[in-house]
């Protein structure tokens, strides 16, 4: 266990490094100037050319890309030219509502893909009609999807709201759910849930029907499989095989998926977070990318970068958890 | 619904373990209906242990999922007649009342015991499950012969050998002191000498706690060994019930008589054909307007085709002994008598071919080769697995070598390596002047599921770049020679039977007829008939082609009647290598001579020997 977590841990050093070299390398060819962006579109040639020496943008690519790597050993991500801040501490602002939303939107994928799962496994009645929402809603484009859903419910309905996080956030941990569980703030608590719910399931439904499917056909394959006959043999409840003899089996698969898809999420949720105006990490990098800022842009693609690589070396853990011919 | 009151067992002072009347079952498959189960009477005694007996398709699982009230559903099944069991009734009862049967009453051993335990599921885990208790669970794997028992519970089913599996399901299925076991082939997807403990196990188990088994076998042999009475079966109906001695003895039955015939044993003669069972040649409909084995049976006379004969006790014979034939005892008597004489399949013409010609030198040399595959890493150590030990061979051009061995001996490796499928670690093997042709196990998983049979034949004579036509030509001449017709070239391998996709092999291995013929266990899927038929089919081919054979078999019985010469194969090294007849009846190594004493013989073959 412990030789699988270091050569992960090696991986991920190996990969985050390849990729902030690439994005060194892309911004030192990009057009657009950050100066500009950083003092306005008046400053004199001179105001210019002076920050760009103090930014330390005016030596060779390799330096830079030097000094990056070394600040970042310090857990040092630069300052932003748009915000003027620090840019982890524009991060301590948009990362957790980030996270949250594709947290919360994950657990929704889980829960509708196990119910897709399990009723057309178990030939339960509705099923199919259950299957074709869901399908109906994975082939539209989550921007179409979301439009669809504003209208309907904010527009129409008026029974969610279209924008923003809910409640102010007073800390600690810029988790609303903490936070507002922390101050016992139910009010609040009810606003953040009715704040995540459309955005959430937005988020949610392609990558349930991508998950669904794949345990429904695993499910499927175990509940004919020779062991699900001998626990039947033994006397065993439904219930009882399908919990301890069927799901086990039949998870590897999906955690798979699930793992695929939450990358993929971390990716969508740029475009779910500008059409709900959402505050997180996704609006911060579609606001920093018009003006080339890169120490924003290359922050937030290692991040995600590391969640990314992160989340499948938590997917081969579950794996083996469930699985034990993987581990001997 | 009708039900029949014959009596179907001795008569016994208490009341019967399982009860089976005039019971029918259709199953639906791939949207077709049919009757696999066609009015089957059986009765188990307590502590009695019945061998159900028949070839693959002829509904004894069928019978062994109703008694355990598990027919699937997804295949529709419907029900008549009555199958009981602890006096519970098994097709109406109520799902609870089914449940708790199976807890309390019955216990199940199936044919694999890699697939049938639960692989992510720790065995103490799956024993408690019926036990309701750690330390009932570690008794149980003990009273099945497995030591350390308390440490084996922590183990997974993978890291236990396939004799210990079969075990652990032995436990599983006597926990909660069953009075019915009902064991679905165990012992097919076993070595011989394993196959043999568990047997032996069967019989102590029903010794000690006074349970019954119905045990269900393809092989005469396996039945003859364990069971106090034999039910044969054909085409979802018992043709003939007895006890084992009488059935194996005098059987009164042809179909009976047609599967001792196809056995294959170490005593018989091995020049010649080997027996088989006539091919099937009615219709579905044809055949159950009479005795469904009218077509393939020698004493059939036009009543047979028309009129299903009872399960009746026999005229002249002990109580208990009853056949459902028209044919009198003598005449059946008489038949079994004239064997082994072959059963009328005409071996196909196979005058198309051309042969090899003859080369001096050996076709196949190795010389002291090694296999080393490594093992997946445990804790952090990679393991290596010796598959083959500095083995070296020579086998001539025209000669045939059956290589003997149990699971893990390397036997397949050995082959794989000859035919350049796998590399060599060390060492050289010499294979020539041609790329040899290999013939593997499952028929079914060696041929492209979505290629049609021509297209599959037609792909082997691309490099000959003959035309179109030609090739057409020589495809239906191929599947002429194998016996089939030569319309099966727009079939695909899912449509065809077991027999007919293994001689589809044959078939590709030899439309360019190779110098190296390798076959890797090309009939232990097999029924005993088929079986015999496609060893007919590849020792007639090796005569009039000239080829070389490697014939690899974890059975001795083929190995001897296969090979001019036997190797003996355990660990991966060679332990004995001779010719067949003289390490048959002179075994130099305890291994070899092990194998041959764990072999199933029939009751009337041991007498033979003796």
């Amino acid at each position: 266990m412990i030789a699988f977590l270091a050569k992960r841990l090696g991986i991920t050093i190996v990969l985050l490094f390849t990729l902030s070299a690439i994005i060194f390398f892309l911004e030192s060819i990009a057009p657009g100037d950050p100066v500009k962006a950083y003092l306005g579109a008046n400053a004199s040639r001179v105001d210019v050319l002076a920050e760009r020496h103090r930014l330390g943008l005016d030596e060779p690519t390799i330096v830079q890309f030097g000094r990056f790597l070394a600040g970042l050993a310090h857990g040092d991500l630069g300052v932003s030219f748009r915000t003027h801040r620090a840019v982890t501490a524009d991060f301590a602002v948009y990362l957790p509502a980030t996270i949250e939303l594709v947290v919360f939107a994950f657990v929704f994928a889980i829960l509708l893909a196990g119910g897709f799962a399990f009723s057309a496994a178990l030939r339960l009645p509705g099923s199919s009609v259950y299957r074709g929402i869901l399908l109906v809603g994975s082939t539209a484009p989550p921007f179409l999807l979301a439009i669809f859903g504003i209208v309907l419910f904010y527009q129409q309905l008026d029974w969610l709201p279209a924008s923003g996080r809910g409640p102010d956030d007073a800390g600690p941990t810029g988790f609303l759910v903490i936070d507002t569980l922390a101050h016992a703030d139910l009010p609040g608590l009810a606003s953040t849930f009715q704040h995540l719910l459309l955005p959430g399931l937005v988020l949610a439904i392609a990558p349930a029907i991508g998950i669904g499917r794949i345990l429904r056909s695993s499910l499927e394959s175990t509940l004919s499989a020779d062991y699900v006959r001998t626990a039947r043999s033994k006397g065993l409840s439904g219930g009882r095989v399908l919990v301890s003899h069927v799901l086990r089996n039949s998870i590897g698969p999906a955690i798979s998926m699930s793992g695929l898809q939450l990358g993929f999420m971390f990716a969508g949720v740029v475009v779910v977070e500008q059409v709900f105006s959402w505050p997180g990490i996704g609006n911060y990098l579609a606001n920093s990318i018009p003006v080339s800022d890169f120490p924003a842009i290359a922050a937030v693609t290692l991040v995600l970068g590391a969640i990314y690589i992160a989340t499948n070396a938590v997917v081969d853990l579950l794996q083996a958890a469930a699985d034990p011919r993987l581990v001997t | 619904m009708t039900r029949t009151t014959r009596p179907a067992s001795p008569v016994t002072a208490s009341p019967a373990t399982a009860s089976v009347r005039g019971l029918t079952v259709s199953l639906t498959r791939g949207g077709v209906t049919s009757e696999v189960l066609r009015g089957v009477d059986l009765e188990i005694a307590p502590a009695e242990i019945v061998g159900l007996v028949g070839e693959s398709g002829s509904g004894k699982s069928v019978l062994a999922l109703t008694l355990l009230g598990l027919l699937p559903e997804s295949s529709a099944p419907r029900l008549s007649g009555s199958a009981t069991v602890a006096g519970v009734d098994m097709i109406g009862g109520s799902a609870a009342e089914l449940r708790r049967v199976r807890t309390t009453e019955l216990g199940a051993i199936f044919q694999d015991p890699m697939t049938s335990l639960n692989p992510t599921m720790r065995i103490g885990a799956q024993i408690t499950e019926s036990t309701h208790s750690a330390a009932e669970s570690v008794r149980l794997l003990s009273l099945v012969g497995i030591h350390d028992a308390a440490e084996r519970m922590r183990a997974y089913p993978h890291e236990l050998s396939g004799g210990l599996r079969q075990r652990v399901m032995a436990a599983i299925a006597v926990s909660g002191t069953p009075s019915l076991i009902i064991a679905d082939e165990p012992t097919t997807a076993l070595d011989v000498t394993v196959q043999a403990q568990v047997l032996d196990l069967l019989r102590e188990l029903r010794d000690r706690m006074g349970c019954s088994v119905l045990i269900i076998t393809h092989d005469l042999g396996v039945a003859g060994q364990v069971a106090d009475r034999i039910a044969v079966m054909y085409a979802g109906r018992i043709v003939e019930l007895g006890t084992a001695d009488e059935v194996l003895r005098r059987p009164a039955n042809p179909y009976t008589v047609g599967l001792l015939g196809a056995r294959l044993s170490l005593g018989m003669h091995r020049g010649g054909l080997l027996t088989t069972l006539a091919p099937e040649t009615a219709s579905v409909e044809e055949r159950l307007r009479g005795c469904a084995y009218h077509s393939r049976c020698q004493l059939a006379t036009t009543d047979c085709a028309t009129e299903t004969p009872s399960l009746d006790p026999l005229e002249s014979g002990p109580d208990g002994h009853l056949s459902a034939c028209w044919r009198s005892p003598a005449k059946v008597g008489s038949l079994a008598a004239s064997l082994p004489a072959r059963a009328g399949v005409e071996l196909p013409d196979l005058t198309s071919l051309v042969p090899i010609p003859a080369v001096k030198g050996p076709a196949v040399e190795v010389v002291d080769l090694t296999c080393v595959f490594r093992g997946k890493r445990a804790r952090g150590r990679a393991t290596a697995i010796h598959a083959v030990q500095g083995i070296s061979l020579r086998v001539e051009h025209g000669e045939a070598l059956s290589i003997v061995g149990e699971s893990g001996s390397g036997k397949s490796t050995l082959l794989r390596v000859i035919a350049g499928l796998t590399p060599a670690t060390s060492g050289t093997v010499a294979v020539g002047p041609d790329r040899p042709q290999m013939v593997f196990q499952d028929a079914g998983s060696s041929l492209t599921p979505w290629l049609t049979v021509g297209e599959i034949l037609r792909e082997r004579l691309l490099p000959l770049r003959i035309p179109r036509a030609e090739a057409s030509r020589r495809v239906e001449s191929i599947l002429e020679s194998m016996g089939l017709s030569a319309s099966i070239a727009v079939v695909r391998p899912a449509e065809l039977s077991g027999g007919q996709r293994q001689r589809v092999v044959l078939a590709r291995a030899t439309i360019i007829p190779p110098s190296v013929l390798l076959c890797d266990e090309p009939t232990s899927a097999l029924d005993a008939s088929l079986a015999a038929s496609v060893l007919n089919l590849i020792r007639d081919l090796r005569e009039r082609l000239g080829m070389t054979v490697l014939f690899v078999t974890h059975d001795l019985a083929v190995a001897r009647l296969m090979g001019d010469r036997i190797a003996v194969m355990n660990r991966g090294r060679l332990v004995e290598l001779g010719d067949a007849d003289s390490i048959i009846t002179r075994p130099q190594d305890p291994y070899t001579a092990a194998l041959i004493a764990a072999v199933p013989e029939l009751i009337t073959d041991r007498r033979a020997d003796s």
